[in-house]
């Protein structure tokens, strides 16, 4: 098995541009990723959408096309359609791929898994019919499907940026219920300053939100109380706004409120993370470079901190740099030289963020569910639960896990975790830092057990 | 004195012998540690299991049998007490053999045994088919099985939760987030831990698993207890597959498949390796072929507290008479015993169990 000098994990903008600034400097980079063809979340599937469905995507989703050309090079050695279920220090990477389990071997490792939409517990969320907005562009960026009669429930630029997209391919949402107040805008403004910087982003939102209101979609802001109702599947959406109780009938609903770092593979590697109050999120500690403390592991782009597609397309080739200095591809002359003019282009990009940070922050009710809300699906914990075993000791959330198995299903606590961390931390009287968060183990992503079985047919036959 | 007893470590073990000291209405404050903490409760097997223990030591297997033989109504009167089931099936265990050699050698052993304990020690051998009727999805490389009657399995999780709530609800105190640094005996016993409270106590029970090794010599016990890996899988939820449970593998309550486990010597490191988890589901589907195509949810190392022979410790202090290690590594097999049995030779009660074995002069320098 040949070692590589780098293997990035994610093929988003972050992964992509470290991939090619890598490779660029005489690194030999392999770039693992789920889907089948590179984009990330951000550009899925870039290459085939923007020639079908440009138009209804937006001149953003192009960008992505120039990020994929760059890894046609020599160098990168692109595994799609890998699915990562765990990394081992030193670095082993395991991943399985049309039903077999394979391994790299790599001498750095550079995670840029992305982000992750907040989950949005709420009365009724779990009911079919409904789901994250981001789920529903992926049925739009890959198949073009949009559902009709859908409702978009939360707050920030990408649920304009879908409501927008829906508008444009001719089935407008019923309506925005959204939660951000006009309150949170005004705390915005203290970082108009930011705002202006990032100009470009603010230019943007108003466009999308010229194009939804040229469609008569209505909008309703500062929603609390909001519930979704339905037998068997969603039906209807309450809630109330300026005073008024309001019930909007419909098929689907979309839930969005902000995307969070995907830590899961950070965290099984043991790196330390912060609680983050602006995002209301942990992120990994790192230095300017992304660099981890563990030794050649660094992270870019929404997984260091949620930043954006631009930053995190900067952050990838910061630490394509530094990974190349350690690599004694680079001289750190070149390395801080090369890396000014990245600097003060992130410096643009993180200005813009603080004020979307405080523009659209994440619905209150979602982040401390009443006792009847389903917080962890794949178990059907409820937070009524998660605040009872709080009462029988549990500090953390890995205690807690134990006494009523949110976390243990299959999605390996993504969707429960930040809720049952803010819970605890409630409950406690303690900080979510000292509460801490789960215990990340492999699989990073179901395996079977035959595909892990036949990598111990493989050593004992390389034996 | 805050209380008569102090009990050092909030596990299973610990919060056993918290319950059985409250019935007897026994003042008892816990002290538990962090989130984070080594927890063998939370990480264990979950088997209530007899077989192939105290192979050289009858008393043990004796002691594992009393447990076993109570288990089913210290369960029912903890769920009963909480409302929340703590599930049991006692309908047998099986040791699956791969190879002739190893079942004839593991029945000789088990015949030994029986002689000793006076012939209870009820066991039946299995070949392939007559374990076929009873595991239709038993793989052909298994050959055969030791089926012992007096095995079985619980879920040790809803033991773990049952107990944290019947101990509150008894009145005992259990504060959650202490480490502690030290144990003197000016007079009673002051229990001092690391964020500065100290909790005076009538007598002290050392229950913290590992972490007796560093609180156990300034007590004056010689707790040689070190860590041993285990590590452990579990699939998606399952229709029935498994009847009854091996130590390879065992079908939980709520339907996924527990794999287990490694016996690995590495230290304090609780970590899930490849081939750690590669051996293990080769040897499950090795005994159950249909596992190939099982996903696996999840995987955990957890640490196994072990003394140099395998065998509980159940000492009192000779330099701090009234202070107490009780330590195991079948903590959830005997919870029953240590809830039921162990506070009378806590309380040197007419009832006390002669528990002579168990102390630590069998560690003497030879």
């Amino acid at each position: 098995m040949t070692r590589r000098d780098l293997a990035i994990i994610g093929a988003g903008p972050a992964g992509m541009a470290a991939a090619a600034q890598a490779a660029a400097l005489g690194l030999a980079v392999t770039l693992v990723d789920e889907q089948p063809r590179p984009g990330g979340q951000i550009y899925r599937d870039v290459d085939r959408a923007v020639a079908l469905r440009g138009a209804i995507l937006g001149a953003d989703y192009g960008r992505g096309a120039r990020l994929t050309a760059g890894l046609r090079r020599d160098g990168i050695d692109h595994v799609a359609g890998a699915v990562v279920w765990a990394i081992e220090e030193g670095f082993s990477i395991l991943y399985t791929r049309e039903g077999r389990g394979a391994r790299i071997a790599a001498d750095r490792v550079l995670l840029a898994t992305g982000a992750l939409e907040r989950p949005m517990p709420l009365p009724g969320w779990t009911l079919p019919g409904v789901m994250t907005a981001g789920a529903g562009q992926i049925l739009l960026k890959q198949s073009g499907v949009l559902a009709r009669r859908a409702v978009l429930v939360g707050s920030g630029p990408l649920l304009y940026l879908i409501a927008a997209q829906m508008v444009r391919a001719g089935t407008p949402p019923l309506a925005l219920v959204e939660t951000q107040s006009r309150g949170d805008l005004a705390r915005a403004m203290g970082h108009a300053g930011g705002a202006l910087r990032g100009w470009r982003y603010l230019a943007k939102g108003l466009g999308l939100l010229a194009e939804i209101a040229r469609a008569r979609v209505p909008r309703h802001t500062g929603a609390t109380g909001i519930a979704i109702e339905g037998e068997g599947r969603a039906e209807a959406v309450r809630f109330t706004s300026r005073g008024r109780a309001h019930r909007i009938a419909c098929d689907t609903v979309f839930l969005h409120h902000g995307v969070v770092p995907n830590m899961q593979a950070a965290r099984s590697l043991g790196v330390a993370h912060r609680w983050h109050q602006a995002q209301a999120c942990f992120v990994p500690q790192l230095d300017g470079w992304g660099r981890t403390e563990m030794p050649g592991l660094f992270i870019a782009g929404d997984g260091a901190g949620i930043g954006g597609a631009a930053a995190a397309e900067i952050a990838g080739r910061l630490a394509a740099l530094k990974l190349a200095e350690e690599a004694g591809r680079l001289s750190p002359e070149a390395c801080d030289r090369q890396a000014r003019p990245l600097r003060a282009a992130q410096a643009r990009e993180l200005a813009a963020r603080a004020f979307l940070d405080r523009a659209y922050p994440p619905f209150a009710e979602a982040l401390a569910p009443a006792d009847a809300t389903v917080v962890c699906r794949c178990e059907e914990v409820t937070a009524g639960e998660i605040r009872g075993h709080a009462r029988l000791g549990c500090l953390g959330p890995n205690q807690a896990k134990a006494f009523g198995r949110a976390g243990m299903g299959p999605c390996q606590g993504r969707y429960c975790g930040l809720t049952v961390t803010a819970l605890l931390a409630e409950a406690n009287a303690r900080t979510p830092d000292e509460t801490g968060y789960y215990r990340i183990r492999p699989p990073l992503k179901p395996v079977t057990l035959g595909e892990l079985a036949a990598m111990e047919d493989a050593a004992e036959a390389a034996q | 004195m805050d209380t008569d007893y102090a009990i050092i470590g909030g596990g299973v073990v610990g919060l056993s012998v918290a319950w059985g000291l409250l019935k007897r209405g026994l003042t008892v404050t816990v002290l538990d540690g962090d989130d984070g903490a080594f927890r063998a409760s939370r990480g264990n097997f979950g088997l209530v299991w007899v077989q192939s223990k105290g192979m050289t030591q009858p008393r043990y297997a004796r002691w594992s049998q009393q447990s076993a033989a109570i288990w089913a109504e210290f369960a029912a009167e903890l769920g009963a007490n909480t409302g929340q089931a703590v599930p049991l099936e006692q309908k047998g265990g099986y040791d699956l053999h791969f190879s002739e050699e190893t079942l004839q050698a593991t029945v000789e052993r088990y015949e030994g045994l029986k002689a000793k304990l006076g012939g209870d020690y009820p066991f039946e051998v299995l070949g392939h088919n007559a374990l076929r009727k009873e595991e239709p999805h038993i793989g052909p490389k298994v050959v055969g099985a030791i089926l012992h009657h007096q095995d079985g399995h619980a879920n040790p999780l809803k033991l773990l939760r049952a107990l944290a709530a019947d101990v509150r609800r008894m009145g005992g105190r259990v504060l959650t987030g202490k480490t502690v640094t030290g144990v003197s005996k000016p007079d009673g016993f002051r229990i001092a831990c690391a964020d500065g409270s100290v909790t005076g106590a009538g007598k002290v029970i050392l229950s913290a698993g590992l972490g007796a090794a560093q609180l156990g010599p300034a007590m004056g016990f010689k707790a040689p207890v070190r860590p041993q890996r285990g590590q452990v899988l579990i699939t998606e939820k399952l229709p029935k597959l498994i009847n009854r449970p091996s130590l390879i593998a065992r079908q939980v309550d709520e339907g996924g498949i527990q794999i287990g486990a490694t016996n690995e010597e590495v230290g304090p490191d609780d970590r899930v390796t490849q081939p750690g988890l590669s051996g293990l589901a080769a040897e499950a589907i090795a005994a159950y072929p249909a596992l190939a195509r099982a996903q696996l949810v999840r995987s955990w190392g957890a640490l196994r507290v072990l003394s140099p022979d395998g065998l509980p410790i159940y000492q009192e202090s000779a330099e701090m008479p009234g202070a107490y290690l009780v330590t195991c590594h079948s903590g959830i097999t005997l919870a029953a015993a240590h809830a039921r049995l162990l506070p009378d030779w806590l309380e040197r009660s007419a009832a006390a169990p002669d528990l002579e074995v168990f102390g630590e002069a069998r560690f003497a320098v030879s």
